[in-house]
């Protein structure tokens, strides 16, 4: 049986400091059920990975924390030890390793720790592990590339914003220069907009 | 794992007004960071301390533990074979400093317990101690230990709840220093136990082993009792050190349990490994424990009770079979002296089985 009072106490604990940390936890769904989470990491600093947001689907199985949780990457990533196809994540303390002791905020920043130092000997992606060993300027070109094309929550939501705001009828340039002078915030994009 | 950063509730029992002020903010109860249990991160309930001196619930222990092979401490992992008892000291001194959280576990944990069919030990306070201050515990509920009390309030405050009768050690009936839980719970000063004389590290009050020989003192406790008590731990300190120097081994002993734990599981080790590992790896009766000393699983010969009703039931492993044990049962089965034993290899892995065949 999962340990319900655990799991909250760990979401309280894990996002209390999250700004500093970079990791953050959450629900999945709203519908309140604490097996399955969504987690965050943000890019170690001076890695490719700098600058990004991934998220993590994270499932309890119903023997956490006996059993390690069962973590995958959401946003696609270019690393050595992740999947680059399904998010898959090779790391002994979510697999043999893991020890009760163990939380979702040390495994989150366990993975945070994993994007700085790969290790490419002990691979989940062949690709990429051979990639990192044979051309390792080639491998950071791409794993940085990626961060930029699937990580960047600001690129990925401003577009989703000024699609919506193109959709209300505005003028997609209009849409854009408004988004930018308003850093981003759809609502005062959209105050903004309808005054103007 | 200590965790200073657990919102406190009650002012009382926060440690700096700082905290207090968010702590009325916030429904999360406030747990002594020594406290709380690295698994559950609950307020311990029924304290098991490892060898190595981390410690959790007993159920969280249990549950931790492997049943096939041997367990890791969840902090160190530091390998174990051995079920401990719990600790009764830690268990009636947590019901003083935290009463009503520790009601309140006690309750949760019967809770889950009348859902398993299984239960843990009853302790009955008279048992294991001669002074008890009820009345103290039902006046206030709460254990000051703010730090920026000045020592005079500090001390004469907690005098009322945590006396020094409570953290006693049974060799040199002083305060407790570096505290050492045996495998049967029974807690001593490290430096007692390395005067004990050679041969196997037996409890001085229960008389069972502790297995290996490993100890270490509880880091947990040791920090409790210095901040608890902070003049006589200073005073245990220094007398210690001086009888470290002037005793005559002083040179080695400087640091006692440094010095002694190479030492003493180098040696335990190669007998461990020994029983345990040399041919004799068949015989792991898988999820089987020995209700008497601990050991899980049991490995060698495992004798059943045939009277206990109990579904966990009630098991011995073959020392403390021979040795005729009269400890009580690990999950409170209501086993009895009269009650008779026969032996069984049902728990045994099927490959283990079939390689002992061949």
């Amino acid at each position: 049986m999962l340990d319900v009072s655990r799991v909250q106490k760990e979401l309280a604990d894990c996002n209390k400091d999250k700004a500093i940390s970079g990791v953050s936890i959450d629900l999945h769904g709203g519908d309140g059920d604490l097996s399955h989470l969504a987690g965050t990491i943000s890019g170690p600093v001076g890695t490719p990975y700098e600058g990004g947001t991934f998220r993590i689907d994270v499932r309890l199985p119903s023997g956490y924390p006996f059993e390690p949780p069962k973590m995958q990457f959401v946003t696609k990533v270019w690393h050595p030890n992740i999947s680059s196809q399904n998010g898959a994540i090779c790391l002994d303390i979510l697999k043999d390793q893991w020890s009760p002791a163990l939380t979702l905020k040390t495994a989150l920043l366990s993975l945070q720790a994993l994007l700085s130092a790969p290790e490419p000997d002990d691979p989940q992606d062949a690709v990429v592990a051979q990639q990192y060993l044979r051309d390792y300027p080639m491998f950071v070109a791409t794993a940085r590339y990626w961060t930029e094309t699937f990580a960047k929550r600001a690129s990925v939501g401003i577009e989703e914003k000024v699609q919506k705001l193109v959709e209300m009828g505005f003028p997609e340039a209009l849409v854009r220069s408004t988004l930018d002078s308003v850093n981003g915030d759809e609502n005062m994009a959209l105050e903004k907009l309808c005054s103007g | 794992m200590a965790d200073k950063e657990t919102p406190p509730l009650d002012p009382a029992i926060s440690p700096s007004p700082a905290a207090a002020e968010m702590g009325e903010a916030d429904s999360e109860p406030s747990i002594h960071p020594s406290f709380q249990c690295c698994i559950c991160l609950d307020l311990l309930y029924k304290p098991v301390v490892l060898a190595c001196g981390h410690m959790s619930c007993f159920w969280c222990v249990h549950k931790a533990m492997h049943g096939l092979q041997a367990s890791q401490c969840p902090i160190c992992r530091n390998p174990y074979y051995h079920f401990p008892s719990i600790c009764q000291l830690l268990h009636f001194l947590l019901l003083k400093i935290e009463p009503l959280a520790y009601k309140k576990r006690e309750v949760e944990t019967l809770e889950e317990e009348k859902h398993l069919d299984c239960f843990s030990p009853q302790l009955s306070e008279h048992v294991s101690f001669e002074r008890v201050h009820l009345e103290d515990v039902k006046q206030s509920s709460r254990s000051p230990k703010s730090n920026d009390l000045p020592e005079t309030v500090f001390k004469s405050a907690t005098g009322k709840q945590v006396s020094e009768d409570d953290v006693i050690c049974p060799i040199c009936k002083k305060l407790l220093f570096q505290p050492v839980v045996l495998n049967c719970g029974h807690v001593y000063c490290d430096s007692c136990l390395s005067g004990l004389v050679d041969g196997p590290l037996k409890c001085e009050v229960c008389h069972s082993l502790h297995p290996k020989g490993f100890r270490n003192v509880c880091l947990d406790l040791d920090h409790f009792l210095e901040e608890q008590f902070p003049i006589d731990y200073m005073t245990r300190r220094d007398s210690v050190q001086l009888k470290k120097a002037q005793g005559p081994k002083g040179e080695a002993s400087s640091s006692v349990s440094q010095a002694e734990e190479p030492k003493v599981g180098k040696s335990g080790k190669s007998k461990y490994n020994e029983f345990f590992f040399d041919g004799d790896s068949a015989n792991v009766h898988v999820g089987v424990g020995c209700d008497s000393c601990g050991m899980y699983p049991i490995i060698g010969n495992r004798y059943r009770c045939k009277d206990c009703k109990e579904k966990i039931g009630y098991d011995l492993c073959e020392t403390c079979y021979s040795s005729s044990s009269e400890l009580a049962g690990r999950f409170n089965q209501q086993h009895r002296p009269d009650h008779t034993f026969e032996l069984d290899d049902s728990q045994m892995l099927e490959i283990h089985k079939s390689r002992t065949v061949r």
